[in-house]
């Protein structure tokens, strides 16, 4: 069982890594330098990826809490555990690239751009769905009300995305962080592709091992209480 | 029909204790004209005309208002184990959950009224021709809000943490309500016509119905034991 | 009387031809993390029957009831009442459930006669104005009806909790403790309204570890020591002074409990 599960884990984590790494090499070397912006406008190629990761992971976390309430059944708790935390560390990602990404192109940390607006909320229902977890007595119950939060989360954000982008529309600010003119050349195109594919597989890489330690945690837990329970 | 009448009687047990406890309407009203005489001294009145802010502010001050009344909603429940007796009934949990949104939506009705009118009289301000229209985003407003603040006031009882943990957890979900509430309040303020808020009315209608469906059908599993 | 039978875990056992168990408990466990609070316990009571639990403090007796009245889910195990297995989620049983708790479930700032027709409503009853009434002079608090359960004695209290218990008439009638806190007039309109539960209809489980209160009215015995049931046997077959005795030395952590000691009345 171990065995099948480090494969299936495996092989995405290390095709994935292996063109993450064929990814910067594109980056730094292959890209060609956008007009306007610079060098760092290649950090797009990173952002952009990263903010796709980070939305799809919390879906799946929507997604697999939705039917562990309904089924009832523990691994889809823990496969939901496993793609927040991976979604968390690509929402991060976006977090630290964007204000890169602007200070160096524009002169300033931060700015309300709605993808970025967006992110940070992303972020925080994440620290949310996380700390509802560990605050309860029971982890049970702690499992049931981070996904509460979960399938609440996923309900609510096409809702904020139509406010964020709404309200970006009324105030016009400068445009910090325009990835692209109107078409990509195709090395451009190649790179972000690259960049998709690459942090997708990565993702499901880590999800997967990620769910195999909390399996692993869960069952020594078990045996631990089932040793510890008999009194003499 | 008698899924009604028990989501009456738990609205109706809701208000009468509030009625004779008075505790969260009074400290959620105290807060409101507080906060309302906080905002006057933090704000220059040579550098800021307050017509221009007083939609913002009107708002969050009936956001944090709000949370921290509906924060105590299952704290009172829990003296006396009355809540388990509730949870014990026949009573469907989503008829339990509506008949506390209910009663949060009509405490917090009153507070915002009150917000209104302390701000009226603090900062001048001309609630114009339809007042009846700003009270409905409002109300729709706080609709979404009132739902969303108790299902999550429930998870939030349930931690260790309490009700510190709602804030975090309210926050980030009250973006849309926030932005369209804003917006058409500062233009009715302004005496735009109402055709203008036609959108944000539809959009503030969805995000209660979101609210309250997704608190509905949600409630029952953060209540089971 | 029948002994305790763990059939088919998927449906209920009968007891008689065409006969089903007001209350059958099959394989129930509760943990609490690395603590087993109830230890696989099974058993079956019929239409009428009234047993009493004995045990010491953590035994697991709240936690026992707890489950049967589906207050509390399992860790593994399931009741059924009267043939339909408790589910947290599915509600119809709950009808024929009362639980009476070391906590009163009452609203300290209504008064006695609203907490009932608040219950009341919420059982989905009809004939409120005259069964609030009534089931308040049973319980001796007719003249307290519009007084804030926050003013009442620990003793009246405990009173209406038992009302609402029984407001809705309910078949199995689970009480926790019930004689805990009590001043003597308390006691006895107790100790009057679990006798006139008696009537062949109702089961009725006490637990309790007042021996002089839990003996009395009981025609079935457990004792529970660490989650488990450690003793089964039906009152008649009871010695009181030697049950007690016997009882006294588990209560005080010596030996477990043997079956043979609590043999039947020989001198």
């Amino acid at each position: 069982m171990s065995r099948r599960l480090s494969w299936a884990g495996l092989l995405p984590a290390l095709t994935g890594g292996i063109m993450v790494l064929v990814l910067h090499w594109l980056v730094f070397f292959y890209v060609p330098t956008e007009a306007a912006q610079g060098l760092i406008q290649r950090i797009f190629y990173i952002h952009v990826p990263a903010a796709w990761v980070a939305f799809m992971a919390f879906g799946i976390v929507a997604l697999c809490s939705a039917v562990y309430l309904w089924l009832g059944d523990e691994r889809l708790d823990m496969a939901a555990v496993s793609a927040a935390e991976g979604g968390m560390i690509f929402t991060t990602i976006v977090l630290l690239t964007g204000p890169l990404w602007g200070r160096v192109a524009w002169g300033t940390w931060w700015t309300w751009e709605p993808r970025l607006t967006f992110t940070l909320l992303l972020w925080f229902i994440y620290l949310g769905y996380f700390m509802v977890r560990s605050a309860t007595e029971s982890p049970e119950r702690g499992r049931r009300f981070a996904a509460v939060l979960g399938i609440v989360g996923a309900v609510d954000i096409p809702l904020i995305h139509l406010s964020v982008v709404w309200f970006r529309s009324l105030h016009p600010q400068p445009v910090v962080l325009k990835p692209e003119g109107p078409t990509l050349p195709p090395e451009m195109l190649l790179t972000l592709m690259l960049g998709f594919v690459s942090f997708t597989l990565l993702f499901f890489g880590m999800t997967h091992f990620r769910y195999g330690l909390e399996r692993t945690r869960i069952e020594a837990a078990g045996r631990e209480s089932r040793d510890g329970g008999i009194e003499p | 029909m008698n899924y009604l009448r028990q989501l009456r009687a738990v609205l109706w047990k809701d208000l009468v204790v509030e009625l004779r406890t008075r505790e969260r309407t009074i400290s959620m009203a105290g807060f409101t004209v507080l906060v309302a005489f906080l905002f006057n001294h933090a704000l220059d009145p040579a550098r800021v005309d307050v017509q221009d802010v007083a939609a913002g502010l009107l708002w969050m001050t009936i956001v944090f208002a709000g949370t921290l009344g509906i924060g105590r909603t299952f704290q009172l429940e829990s003296e006396d184990g009355a809540f388990h007796g509730v949870l014990m009934s026949p009573t469907p949990k989503d008829a339990i959950y509506l008949g506390k949104v209910g009663a949060n939506f009509v405490i917090l009705l009153l507070v915002t009224l009150l917000a209104l009118a302390v701000f009226g009289l603090f900062f001048h301000l001309q609630y114009g021709e339809r007042p009846l229209v700003l009270l409905l985003v409002m109300a729709l407003g706080i609709l979404g809000f009132v739902a969303f603040a108790t299902l999550f006031s429930a998870i939030s009882s349930g931690t260790v943490m309490g009700d510190t943990l709602l804030p975090i957890l309210l926050f980030p979900l009250l973006v849309p309500m926030v932005i369209y509430g804003v917006s058409a309040t500062d233009r009715l303020l302004a005496g735009r016509p109402v055709a203008e808020i036609a959108g944000h009315l539809r959009m503030l209608a969805a995000f209660a119905l979101v609210a309250v469906f997704s608190g509905a059908g949600l409630f029952r599993f953060v209540v089971e034991e | 009387m029948t002994r305790s039978a763990i059939g088919d875990p998927d449906s209920p056992s009968e007891t008689a031809p065409g006969r089903v168990p007001a209350l059958e408990a099959t394989g129930l466990v509760r943990n609490f993390g690395p603590v087993t609070a109830v230890d696989d316990v099974s058993f079956t009571l019929d239409e009428g029957d009234f047993l009493t639990v004995f045990g010491p403090n953590g035994a697991g007796k709240t936690t026992l009831l707890g489950m049967l009245g589906g207050g509390l889910r399992p860790t593994s195990g399931d009741v059924w009442i009267r043939g339909t297995r408790i589910g947290v989620r599915s509600g119809d049983w709950r009808h024929r459930v009362g639980v009476l708790s070391h906590q009163s479930f009452l609203y300290g700032h209504l008064t006695c006669a609203e907490n009932l027709w608040f219950f009341g409503r919420l059982y989905g009853l009809e004939d409120l104005e005259t069964r609030v009434p009534d089931r308040l002079e049973g319980v001796g608090l007719r003249v307290r009806a519009d007084a804030p359960v926050r003013s009442l004695s620990r003793g009246m209290r405990q009173r209406l909790a038992l009302a609402r218990t029984l407001l809705h008439d309910p078949e199995v009638v689970l009480l926790d403790e019930p004689y805990t806190g009590l001043d003597a007039h308390a006691a006895d309109v107790l100790r009057g309204v679990l006798s006139s539960l008696k009537d062949g209809r109702r089961t009725v489980v006490l637990v309790t570890h007042n021996l002089g209160q839990g003996l009395e009215l009981a025609e079935r015995i457990f004792v529970q020591v660490r989650g488990r049931i450690v003793f089964d046997r039906p009152r008649g077959e009871i010695d009181a002074a030697s049950f007690e005795r016997r009882y006294r030395e588990v209560v005080e952590g010596a030996a477990g409990f043997a079956l043979a000691d609590a043999s039947p009345k020989a001198r």
